[in-house]
């Protein structure tokens, strides 16, 4: 399995709409599987209005603890340990925010009268669908909740079961935890930029995290012709290859406001299938254990 | 003093560019705190300069010290995010940092103290001059690192530091719906929605407007690149009314708005055929904060 991850470091300059249709490129003469890594706003399930459900829903669950008044003595030693400020100690009344807790554990092994006990607290849920020949994964985050990387990784570990000969990952924004889990154990990384500003600015530190994690990484220059900032220039600067370019059209703009695919297009679709060779050529090969 | 936060949910909504407009609008008065730490264009909207320059620590990550390390593997067994390993050739097990958590639920398992702090630079936060005077609060959070949250608390609480009491607050808040836009929203005074016209769009705002609406916040929204699909500008006023929030105003899908950007101007100053749905939607969220500042 190879597995590409799709990224950029700013929002909206085409993450989703370049892996929904690069999956279905791929999808014509491979087994694929696009996986929505974007799990606070995931859209890739959009553009395939006619998909079904494969499987169940699966519900993403961390362990939080509950205190059991009875055995609590107050002692405080929970309150110290916990490093993410979810449990608070008053006159030895200890009050848990589940909602802040990372489900680390480290609370109730240092407990010594075994006062907490941990119950499943739901942060999300993955489900599987299929629209024609591709698979879809979609990784969903509950509103309010925080645990992002969690359900991240509950959806890489149940994109792997799928067994597809590649699978390409619609990754977050950003480059903090959320964007660093959905690129992690990636063969490629394609980010994907818009001929701006601040695209070429956020473009930088998503080199960098790529750079960083060791990842093989190319530039789609998505929207190209919308403005004049010189993305090719800035990927020269950086050593990083160019490995495809879609134009700017308002008729494009506009099917994208209703998470249309343009599979009908061959200016598209050929150059998605140079995207998907040029990345596929450069992915680092796995050693096989 | 005020706070608007400007959310989206979806990226590229048009947040900052409305932002760094709004904070334009609000002229001397106004406190721009770039709270897309890990994405922060809220420098290049307002041409900033910077004044000065702190470090960011984020707390401390671990590490095991090879040769103290007996290869026990209690840590390994006490990490719940997998991020224990052994390592190949040797007895030790190391930490993979990319899943540290930094709980330290390792460190109470190990029998020889093998795990050791350490602290690392993460960012850097930044109080700048924009080009017309505005004053700036903004951070870059290291590619890979964890804590965005904490940063943007941070930045908010520099702002909030820096802010006259007359002030407005304008956070240009990052996309999504997680921990740092809901470090960007809490303790807030108006949400400024910014709904992106499209399918994605406002299915993404819609899961912010769920969320603010639990966190009991007041909020206003903008529609923004209308004009491409009816049916989805349409949908967009639905949702919102649906929601129970109130239209500022709709600006059209204009490329022209670039210009914007490539000629050191904000959206609230540039010539083009939105300039004037650009403004007739500041005046109405000017409006909204007039209000806030009278019942304060």
């Amino acid at each position: 399995m190879t597995v590409l991850a799709v990224a950029s470091g700013k929002g909206g300059t085409g993450k989703t709409t370049v892996a929904a249709h690069l999956a279905s490129a791929s999808a014509r003469t491979r087994s694929t599987i696009l996986v929505d890594l974007d799990v606070e706003a995931p859209d890739a399930t959009g553009y395939f209005p006619a998909a079904h459900a494969t499987g169940d829903t699966e519900a993403v669950s961390v362990l939080v603890p509950e205190v059991v008044e009875s055995l609590c003595t107050g002692c405080g030693l929970c309150a110290r340990a916990c490093r993410f400020g979810a449990i608070l100690v008053i006159g030895g009344v200890v009050t848990i925010d589940q909602k802040v807790c990372k489900g680390c554990g480290r609370c109730v092994a240092v407990c010594p009268a075994k006062a907490l006990k941990e119950v499943k607290m739901n942060v999300g849920e993955t489900t599987r669908r299929s629209a024609d020949s591709l698979d879809l994964l979609e990784g969903r985050m509950a509103v309010g909740d925080i645990r992002s990387t969690v359900v991240i990784e509950a959806a890489k570990r149940r994109a792997a079961l799928a067994g597809a000969s590649l699978q390409i990952r619609d990754c977050p924004p950003g480059v903090s935890c959320p964007a660093t889990h959905a690129i992690e154990g990636a063969d490629y990384l394609i980010l994907i930029a818009e001929p701006t500003e601040f695209s070429i600015h956020d473009l930088g530190a998503a080199v960098k995290l790529g750079r960083e994690r060791g990842i093989p990484t190319g530039v789609v220059i998505n929207k190209d012709g919308f403005g004049t900032a010189d993305v090719a220039g800035f990927c020269a600067s950086e050593g990083v290859p160019v490995i495809g370019r879609i134009a700017f059209l308002r008729e494009r703009a506009a099917s994208g406001a209703t998470a249309t695919l343009w599979l009908q297009d061959p200016l598209i679709m050929d150059e998605m299938d140079r995207i998907l060779s040029r990345a596929l050529a450069g992915a680092r090969t796995r050693s096989v254990s | 003093m005020i706070t608007v936060s400007v959310a989206s949910g979806k990226g590229g909504a048009g947040k900052t560019s409305i932002a760094a407009a709004l904070a334009a609008t609000l002229g001397a008065g106004c406190l721009f705190a770039d709270c897309d730490v890990d994405a922060a264009n809220g420098a290049i909207a307002l041409g900033a300069r910077i004044n000065i320059r702190e470090p960011y620590f984020a707390g401390p990550g671990y590490q095991i010290e090879p040769s103290a390390c007996t290869g026990c593997g209690r840590c390994h067994a006490a990490c719940r995010f997998g991020a224990i390993e052994p390592v190949a050739g040797s007895r030790a097990f190391r930490i993979i940092q990319e899943l540290c958590e930094r709980c330290g639920a390792c460190v109470d398992q190990c029998p020889t103290k093998a795990i050791t702090t350490f602290e690392k630079q993460a960012g850097e936060l930044f109080v700048s001059t924009g080009r017309t005077g505005t004053k700036l609060i903004h951070a870059e959070l290291e590619p890979g690192e964890d804590t965005s949250g904490k940063l943007v608390a941070l930045v908010r609480k520099r702002a909030a530091a820096l802010a006259l009491p007359e002030a407005t607050i304008v956070v240009d808040a990052p996309p999504g719906i997680g921990c740092p836009v809901i470090a960007s929203v809490t303790g807030c005074d108006l949400v400024l929605v910014v709904v992106e016209a499209s399918a994605s769009g406002i299915r993404d705002a819609g899961r912010l407007v769920e969320l603010i609406l639990s966190m009991k916040r007041q909020s206003v929204a903008i529609i923004n690149k209308t004009g491409l699909n009816a049916s989805m500008d349409e949908h967009a006023r639905r949702m919102l009314a649906e929601a129970g929030i109130p239209l500022a105003g709709e600006i059209p899908f204009d490329p022209a708005l670039r210009s914007a950007e490539e000629s050191n101007r904000t959206w609230a100053s540039v010539a083009c055929g939105s300039s004037d749905a650009v403004k007739a939607a500041l005046v109405n969220v000017m409006g909204v904060i007039t209000t806030l500042k009278e019942k304060s």
